[in-house]
């Protein structure tokens, strides 16, 4: 797939490590995340992708053994320093999880919290407006329109997904970060989603966490391979797919092992 | 299929068919037990809900009262002298008997019987100068009697209604004019040092309003405490000790709390003795560990799922807890709280020990009046020696029993109704 990328780096992190208490999870991890291109990280299960995704909007904050080292640059600012809020950050840098985690509350609500929360609309309608342009650019409008004040961990689970997505759009952020969006989806859920991740990198860029390898191959225009906590090899999807320069990644894709 | 291991499936087979019959035996036992005590106290107490009346005639005599004006006002009939007319109305049931063997028939009615009569005339003031039928309180070892819990075959000498009293209750039980009504002066009434006149209305109140400075005092302490553990407080030595401690707290022998309310509440700051509100405080404090416990663990079983998302929504922690955890833990919580109110409910020690054990014959309009509480009630009744109580103390138990199955179900539904089921 093609990209329509600026050519201009928006994320680019140096020499990454990051500990859970002893354990280190991330060695050295150095990569360039485009802007409004989708990077793809791939690797067998617990090869760190998802810790280093989480460097990006300082998830890892949460878990009080993780320590993370080097630098990692978001256009000038510095997200691995203590003096970032944190808060701001994550206005800029939406997540979509693994499993979808719709709040219990209503589709409406649901869509309407980051805006709400970040006095991003004046009025209601501003709100409603809000709303409806990010249900409908994650491809959601049509089905829930008439019911918005559903609770939202009522739909399916692809529904459920698409929402989360709308949900992190809400805000607009200038990065999307996805880790495994469609491992808990069945396959026409997961086209669905997708295709909507190739319509997202024309406002987004988007760094996508997949355990399938023609996902990654599909929708991404940069891979990462990592293996046991590094970054094994980094390049456009094409050339990592059809010609890597290493023999691990190599074996990865062609399914020799993970 | 060889011999060996026919014989081990069989006996694995046997294990689990023993396993079940043990399992069924112990539920079985506990159902007996249950039925056991729910018979005694039911077949003793259900008595307790009728009232025996006696029915006689009174003549309102204004001569006899005392009134003088020909059309009396209200506040004339109050200051009215009712003695008389009160006693010739049971003397009436039988003109034959002597002057001086009088108290033999007063006796078979409760004390109030002068103000019944005063009541009865007050509410329907047309009846002045009238021969009207009257229903007074009978005695309470009357009422054993009518009631069939009281034995008439011992000598006597040893009886509390004597031959002649049995006698006049055989005659009026044929005429029909001994009544048995449900008895709404129970649930209407302070404590009495009589049997017949005692009912639950003080120690109803008392526990109502224990129960409600308790809910007042601990659920807020409680769940911000809990949500400061759960949500914000490092975790080091320091929370573990706190939350080692919070435990201990709750296995703390009630006794040792209403020790902590005496010497504290009542020594040191002087709050007024035998209140609802120095009970509500006391049990408060044994109610504080179950809320924080019960409270924490509903936190606790938020999905971190919901969390992450707040968080990466960009919500600051307090959003994220306020916003999306705590509501979403708020039933079991709540379900936790009135658990714990319903253990309260039900605590005699910690009252005895800050005087909610006292006589208390007048029902509490605020929680700082003097009260007692339904289980002290329950102790106050057991002690007495009179036969009138033995059926008031079951059926005292049987109303702290449907409050506390009350408040239980109350639990129940919320928690099946509002608790999330996380998949």
């Amino acid at each position: 797939m093609r990209g329509n990328g600026t050519n201009m780096t928006k994320i680019s992190a140096k020499n990454v490590n990051v500990f859970y208490g002893s354990k280190q999870a991330l060695f050295d991890v150095s990569l360039d995340i485009m802007d409004k291109e989708v990077t793809a990280l791939i690797g067998p299960s617990g090869c760190g992708k998802s810790t280093f995704l989480r460097c990006l909007n300082r998830m890892n904050d949460v878990i009080d053994i993780c320590k993370v080292e080097g630098s990692i640059k978001m256009d000038e600012l510095e997200l691995n320093s203590r003096k970032l809020d944190v808060v701001r950050l994550r206005e800029n840098v939406g997540m979509v999880f693994q499993k979808p985690n719709p709040f219990p509350k209503t589709i409406y609500e649901n869509v309407s919290y980051g805006p709400t929360i970040h006095g991003m609309a004046q009025s209601k309608s501003e709100l409603d407006q809000i709303v409806e342009m990010s249900l409908k650019k994650a491809a959601l409008w049509e089905e829930v329109k008439d019911r918005l004040d559903e609770i939202g961990t009522g739909l399916s689970g692809g529904q459920q997904q698409r929402l989360c997505i709308a949900r992190a759009i809400s805000v607009s952020p200038e990065v999307i970060l996805m880790d495994e969006p469609c491992s808990a989806l069945d396959p026409i859920a997961t086209a669905q989603i997708e295709e909507l991740i190739d319509d997202l990198k024309k406002e987004h860029t988007i760094v996508i966490v997949t355990h399938s390898m023609s996902q990654a191959a599909r929708v991404s225009q940069k891979t990462g391979f990592f293996h046991l906590g590094k970054l094994i090899e980094f390049g456009d999807t094409e050339k990592i797919f059809k010609n890597p320069d290493n023999q691990q990644t190599q074996d990865y894709i062609t399914g020799r092992f993970g | 299929m060889n011999e060996a291991k026919r014989k081990l499936l069989n006996k694995r087979y046997r294990a689990e068919a023993n396993f079940k019959l043990f399992g069924q035996i112990a539920i079985g036992l506990a159902l007996l037990f249950l039925a056991v005590f729910m018979y005694k106290i039911f077949s003793k107490g259900y008595t307790a809900f009728q009232k025996t009346w006696i029915v006689t005639e009174v003549h309102y005599d204004k001569e006899l009262m005392l009134i003088e004006t020909d059309n009396p006002s209200l506040e004339d009939l109050e200051n009215a002298d009712y003695y008389d007319i009160a006693y010739k109305s049971m003397t009436r049931l039988d003109p034959s008997l002597p002057e001086e063997d009088d108290r033999q028939l007063i006796q078979m009615v409760a004390f109030t019987y002068e103000q019944e009569v005063k009541n009865h005339l007050l509410k329907n003031p047309s009846l002045l100068g009238k021969i009207v039928p009257i229903r007074l309180t009978a005695s309470d070892d009357l009422d054993q009697v009518h009631k069939g819990n009281y034995p008439r075959d011992i000598p006597e000498e040893d009886r509390r209604v004597n031959d002649y009293q049995l006698k006049i209750y055989d005659m009026l039980n044929e005429r029909g004019d001994i009544l048995s009504k449900f008895n709404l002066s129970f649930f209407t009434n302070p404590d009495s040092r009589e049997a017949e006149l005692a009912g639950i209305a003080s120690s109803f109140m008392g526990t109502v309003f224990s129960i409600l400075v308790c809910l007042a005092f601990s659920f807020p302490i409680a769940v911000l405490a809990a949500i400061y553990l759960e949500e914000f407080a490092p975790k080091n030595k320091f929370t573990d000790f706190i939350e080692v401690n919070i435990n201990n707290l709750a296995a703390v022998p009630s006794i040792v709390f209403g020790l902590l309310g005496l010497g504290v509440l009542l020594a040191v700051f002087n709050l007024p003795r035998s209140t609802p509100l120095v009970g509500g405080i006391t049990l408060s404090l044994m109610t504080l560990p179950t809320i924080i416990i019960a409270a924490r663990a509903s936190l606790k079983a938020v999905p971190p799922s919901i969390r992450e998302a707040a968080l990466a929504m960009g919500a600051s922690n307090m959003q994220t807890t306020m916003h999306h955890t705590v509501p979403l833990s708020m039933p079991g919580t709540l379900s936790g709280t009135i658990i714990g109110l319903a253990q309260a409910l039900g605590e005699t020690a910690p009252l005895i020990l800050i005087g909610m054990v006292a006589f208390v014959n007048t029902i509490p309009g605020t929680p700082v009046d003097p009260a007692a509480s339904l289980p002290v009630q329950i102790y106050i009744w057991s002690e007495s020696a009179e036969r009138g109580f033995v059926e008031k103390v079951s059926a005292c138990i049987m109303v702290l029993l449907g409050f506390l199955i009350l408040m239980n179900l109350a639990a129940q539904i919320i928690r099946h109704k509002f608790e999330r089921k996380w998949n």
